[in-house]
């Protein structure tokens, strides 16, 4: 009885892993699009707004969904209280606290990083063009997100639930 | 009130600053910061070195020095960490920050098609001081009715830097909206609609459009407005019955002001200018002069921290004008005996 339970058990935990990884395959180009759609609307309160950066940042935070919307927030915060720090660093604070949270990988969040380094720092061209950069960087880990997507989402789900019988079998 | 302002400072800077002698820190009106060189304060008209103990003097060897970092950190705040939407401040020279407290810059300049884009590599600041001096133009506000007319005559304010004309412009508009008119023959004159065009959002200090200093219940202000652009603007939407500007000099301020003028509007504006022969000295001001626009003039000068006006009228600046066509001085000293009058107050904010 006590072995059909485990068994169970194992069969559960096995197929939540594995839907588990798949949705993290699922998530990560959905969100690489809502931070790149993210970069676009900073780009036009930058460009045709002239919108401070801070308030830029916070009407960003509102506009997106849950994990990326704290790491916007995050950043507008920092800027506002004021400690003296620059851009850079409010930036790279919040990115490395909330990038766990998040699908996303190390490419993304390198293309953040960098952004980063030259935010608020020049005049609405140079900052438009630092934004694109950041955006084509982004669109090309979605491609490559979404083909991870294709090829490992219903796999890892079947080797989630496969691996777990596995495990099953050599136990029974 | 300093206070707030030294918040705006990184740190290091911050804590140097508060450790000033109050007597000075009271008075303060200028904080000058230079990368690389030595920290100096302006206040009641002296300047000073500070040191890193907060301790003032003339020495400059043992001041203390804000570094680089100081400065950048310095230049992202005043700009909102945005230099992007402060380009038109870093082509003027000058951000203003709430508190109406205003920051010159100076730097490397760059260039577009001969004419100055904006400011790179900023490495002199130098933060000047606003302060309200509520009922600092009551001793001239009297001098300057039109009692005829119910009203005011048309006003110009002249002085060098630092004399406090924004201040005493401020305190008019105050006056004249709460109809604080401090003259026998104006009791029972309401306060008059005043319209402000606050080009270096100096006057009002607004946030989000809203003033912070105390410019008096019936005051409109177009905050960050180009002067000429913005007299239309009034006058076409606000109906005011005065409108005030501060530092005229160009043509587009003159014909806007004349157009004022014949929309029955009262203006009181403020110049640059030493003394009266300056004003007749620079071009606009001088034709605007001559036509007879003006009907006072009010000089302000300083001595030892204290600010003294003197009102000239509109026959008054004439005649000197033409008894000495190009003759100096015709300055402050000159005035008539009868309409000199001296503020208790001292000095505030720049012009």
């Amino acid at each position: 009885m006590i072995r059909w339970l485990g068994a169970a058990l194992v069969l559960f935990a096995g197929t939540m892993i594995g839907f588990i990884q798949a949705a993290r395959y699922a998530e990560r180009p959905r969100q690489i699009r809502h931070l790149i759609h993210a970069l676009q609307r900073l780009e036009t309160e930058i460009g045709f707004g002239s919108t401070p950066l801070p308030e830029a940042l916070a009407r960003i935070a509102q506009a997106l969904p849950a994990p990326l919307s704290e790491l916007f927030a995050d950043a507008a915060g920092q800027l506002e209280e004021g400690r003296g720090e620059t851009v850079q660093v409010c930036w790279e604070r919040a990115v490395t606290e909330r990038w766990p949270a998040t699908a996303m990988r190390q490419g993304e969040r390198e293309a953040m990083l960098r952004l980063g380094a030259s935010l608020g720092g020049s005049g609405k061209e140079d900052q438009q063009k630092h934004i694109r950069l950041a955006m084509a960087h982004l669109q090309a880990e979605e491609a490559a997100a979404r083909e991870d997507q294709q090829r490992y989402e219903k796999l890892s789900r079947s080797l989630g639930v496969l691996g777990a019988a596995l495990v099953v079998i050599l136990m029974v | 009130m300093l206070h707030k302002l030294l918040e705006w400072l990184p740190p290091a800077l911050r804590s140097v600053l508060e450790r000033l002698p109050p007597q000075i820190a009271d008075r303060l009106e200028e904080i000058r910061i230079r990368e690389g060189r030595p920290l100096e304060i302006g206040y009641a008209g002296l300047s000073v070195f500070v040191r890193p103990d907060g301790a003032c003097s003339e020495n400059y060897r043992d001041a203390y020095v804000p570094d680089r970092e100081q400065c950048r950190t310095l230049l992202e705040r005043i700009t909102r960490h945005s230099l992007y939407a402060a380009e038109e401040e870093l082509r003027r020279g000058y951000v203003t920050i709430p508190g109406g407290h205003r920051i010159g810059l100076a730097g490397q300049v760059v260039l577009e098609d001969g004419r100055v884009k904006r400011l790179r590599d900023v490495a002199a600041f130098n933060v000047r001081v606003a302060r309200a001096q509520q009922g600092c133009s009551s001793q001239v506000l009297p001098s300057l009715l039109d009692v005829a007319g119910r009203t005011i005559r048309h006003t110009l304010i002249v002085s060098p830097p630092q004399q406090g004309k924004t201040t005493l412009l401020r305190d008019l508009v105050r006056a004249i909206g709460a109809g604080d008119w401090r003259h026998p023959s104006a009791a029972g004159w309401r306060g008059r609609k005043v319209g402000v065009v606050d080009e270096r959002s100096e006057i009002a200090a607004c946030e989000r459009g809203v003033p912070t200093f105390d410019v008096g219940p019936r005051c409109d202000v177009l905050d960050a407005c180009p002067k000429a652009e913005g007299i239309m603007m009034l006058i076409r939407s606000m109906s005011p019955e005065v409108i005030a500007v501060d530092e005229i000099g160009r043509a587009e301020d003159a014909r806007a002001i004349r157009e004022a003028l014949h929309a029955g509007v009262r203006v009181i504006a403020t110049a640059h200018a030493s003394d009266l022969a300056d004003v007749f000295a620079r071009p606009v001001l001088a034709q605007l002069a001559r036509e007879g626009v003006f009907g006072a003039y009010v000089l302000l000068s300083r001595e030892g921290g204290r600010t003294a006006h003197r009102v000239f009228t509109r026959e008054q600046a004439l005649a000197a004008a033409a008894r000495q066509p190009d003759g100096r001085p015709f300055a402050a000293r000159d005035a008539p005996r009868a309409s000199r009058t001296r503020s208790p107050s001292g000095g505030g904010s720049g012009p």
